[in-house]
């Protein structure tokens, strides 16, 4: 079933002297979906939010929300509502006149308000907390106020500007879980900022990378995490095992690739790549084994050799680094000390053929 | 603290009650003084200047907080200190000039009344804008608006920007920003500018000696007089007065506005 465009961002530029903050960005979200801009700091994911809310104006392209083209309105008569960053309450009111205030701007009724407050409250989870002061509630409290004030305008987007980027690592993942939850009770689309990888696959439903005022590809948190398409989300991603190399021969099944002079196979999945490219692939540090070897060649399938050089035990897993023979570093994580695996060692690493991704840029 | 606050302040109250001699005054116990000023003209003139002294401070509000919103949202983060700095400079000229200064400008046929008459828009000119209580209150705005400004600047600079944001989001008019966001968040900042310009509007004598006719007294001159003419506990019973009458508002302000409430750090 097609889900309608809740949002639609067609072509949007914005320049701040010579820097391009959006640069051409496309973007469609649906109706109901917990989409998450995710990226570096400084690389336009808040410009976009804020272009989406109204905060900024883009030099050029169009925002078109539930199908309507809103790129003159101001903020407040966009069908959007914003958590701002940091504790983005009214220092002198207290919890309900806080979540109640856009409520009061539209002179509805006192018993109204209340009634709709003490709902929200309910909702996300702040009863009994209506006469604190915002200074008395902790930080996630005060992010539930934050919520509950955009939320309680029943807008139909809610756009998250890094919500929880001042709350201490506990406090966010618990905030992440209650933020879904929150979104599959309101269901309307959030659209949520951030640059904590981890934050983003736990909540999204979708997720579209932004660098350099450019969307770098978008996906599912699963596509992103285990298929990124660019070596710019891979290594975004945290992969530290990234080769460069030439592609020396490929079918449909299968591509050999060439790297200084060891040659690996990696599944061809549909890639859209021809002999003699450059390209680069990654594999998950956890999807390799190691052995130990004696010889300095192997004649093992998918399989290359090195040299350990450094073997950190990081708790839950032991980390090695092998330095291969054509100076790539190699990181291998293993859940479990491999025995006789010494520094200095030569090794063998192996991987199954569809273990190794192929990024086009 | 105690050096510099509280033994200049009892000293005040003991000196009050001491006994007038020619020159100086001897220790005693008794309230001459202050029959001497409540049973006369000084009564109505201390009264009288609290009152003009609340007309300068709503002036001052109306135009000195305007002036201080439209710094903090208007005028470009870089310059706002710059243009601060700007309301400073009346203070780089003595006070007795700037307020003599204010004569030729507000006389009968001074700068203000001329252009009103070359405007057409008066056939004869004021003679109320000095000599005379309105005088007063007009030197009061000039000399003290500048302290509203900062001090109401001063708190407006402290509420972040994201209630502006905010207030966006949500639609908040004009009006309502006003109301519910400026007044509120500046309110220690309004009411220390207040004070400020009550206090002194009640206290400096110079204003009134200067632009005051013969009936604009204040407290300050009263007790200046009290010196000139060595009447020392007279002068300062007056002080006394002013100082439980200052202690005495703040303590109404208090239990009206709650004013640790008011004053308690935005955070």
């Amino acid at each position: 079933m097609k889900k309608n465009n809740a949002i639609e961002l067609k072509n949007l530029i914005k320049t701040y002297g010579d820097v391009y903050a959006l640069n051409d960005v496309d973007l469609n979200i649906s109706d109901g979906e917990y989409f998450v801009l995710l990226g570096p700091s400084g690389g336009g994911k808040t410009t976009l939010l804020r272009s989406i809310g109204g905060f900024i104006r883009p030099d050029s392209g169009s925002v078109v929300i539930k199908g309507k083209n809103v790129n003159n309105l101001p903020p407040d008569k966009r069908p959007t509502s914003m958590v701002f960053q940091g504790f983005a309450l009214f220092p002198h009111m207290n919890v309900a006149q806080n979540i109640g205030y856009g409520l009061k701007l539209q002179s509805i009724e006192k018993n109204i308000i209340d009634e709709k407050v003490n709902k929200m409250m309910d909702l996300v989870g702040l009863t009994g907390l209506h006469n604190r002061k915002p200074h008395e509630l902790s930080g996630g409290q005060q992010q539930r106020v934050q919520l509950a004030r955009a939320l309680i305008l029943e807008n139909d987007v809610l756009l998250l500007d890094e919500p929880l980027s001042a709350l201490d690592a506990q406090l966010r993942k618990d905030m992440c879980i209650e933020l879904k939850r929150l979104q599959k009770t309101v269901g309307i689309s959030f659209v949520h900022v951030t640059h904590n990888q981890e934050e983003a696959m736990s909540v999204a439903d979708r997720i579209a990378i932004i660098a350099d005022g450019k969307m770098i590809e978008e996906g599912t948190p699963q596509e992103i995490y285990n298929k990124p398409k660019k070596q710019f989300t891979a290594e975004f991603l945290g992969e530290k095992n990234i080769l460069i190399g030439k592609i020396h021969n490929l079918n449909k099944s299968k591509i050999v690739l060439d790297i200084n002079n060891d040659k690996i196979e990696i599944a061809n999945n549909n890639y859209d790549v021809s002999k003699n490219q450059e390209v680069s692939v990654s594999i998950k540090s956890e999807s390799i084994q190691i052995k130990k070897n004696v010889k300095s060649k192997t004649n093992e399938k998918n399989s290359i050799v090195g040299k350990v050089t450094e073997i950190t035990f990081l708790g839950q897993f032991v980390r090695y680094l092998v330095l291969l023979s054509n100076d790539q570093e190699i990181q291998v994580r293993s859940s479990e000390e491999v025995v006789n695996v010494k520094l200095n060692d030569q090794v063998i690493l192996n991987w199954k053929l569809d273990d190794f991704i192929l990024h086009n840029e | 603290m105690i050096i510099f606050f509280v033994l200049p302040l009892l000293l005040t109250v003991v000196w009050s009650v001491f006994e007038r001699t020619m020159f100086w005054m001897e220790p005693a116990f008794t309230f001459f003084s202050y029959e001497n000023f409540f049973f006369s003209s000084r009564l109505e003139n201390f009264l009288s200047s609290m009152f003009h002294s609340s007309i300068s401070v709503v002036c001052a509000f109306f135009i000195g907080f305007p002036i201080a919103i439209f710094i903090r949202r208007r005028v470009r983060k870089v310059a706002q200190h710059r243009v601060m700095l700007l309301f400073i400079l009346p203070f780089m000229v003595s006070e007795i000039i700037r307020i003599f200064a204010l004569r030729p400008i507000l006389s009968r046929n001074g700068v203000v009344n001329s252009f009103l008459m070359d405007m057409n828009l008066i056939d004869s000119p004021f003679s109320i804008f000095v000599f005379t209580p309105t005088g007063v209150v007009i030197g009061e705005i000039v000399s003290f608006l500048p302290f509203m400004i900062f001090s109401t600047f001063l708190a407006l600079e402290a509420i972040p920007n994201y209630i502006f944001e905010v207030c966006a989001d949500l639609g908040v008019n004009r009006r309502r920003m006003f109301k519910d966001i400026f007044l509120p968040l500046a309110a220690p900042g309004l009411f220390a500018g207040s004070v400020f310009i009550f206090v002194n509007g009640i206290g400096i004598a110079l204003i009134p000696t200067i632009l005051g006719g013969p009936g604009s007294v204040n407290a300050g001159l009263i007790a200046t007089q009290a010196i000139i003419a060595l009447d020392f506990p007279l002068a300062m019973a007056v002080s006394a007065i002013m100082m439980f009458t200052l202690m005495g508002l703040l303590y109404l302000g208090h239990r009206l506005f709650n004013l640790t409430k008011l004053l308690e750090p935005i955070s």
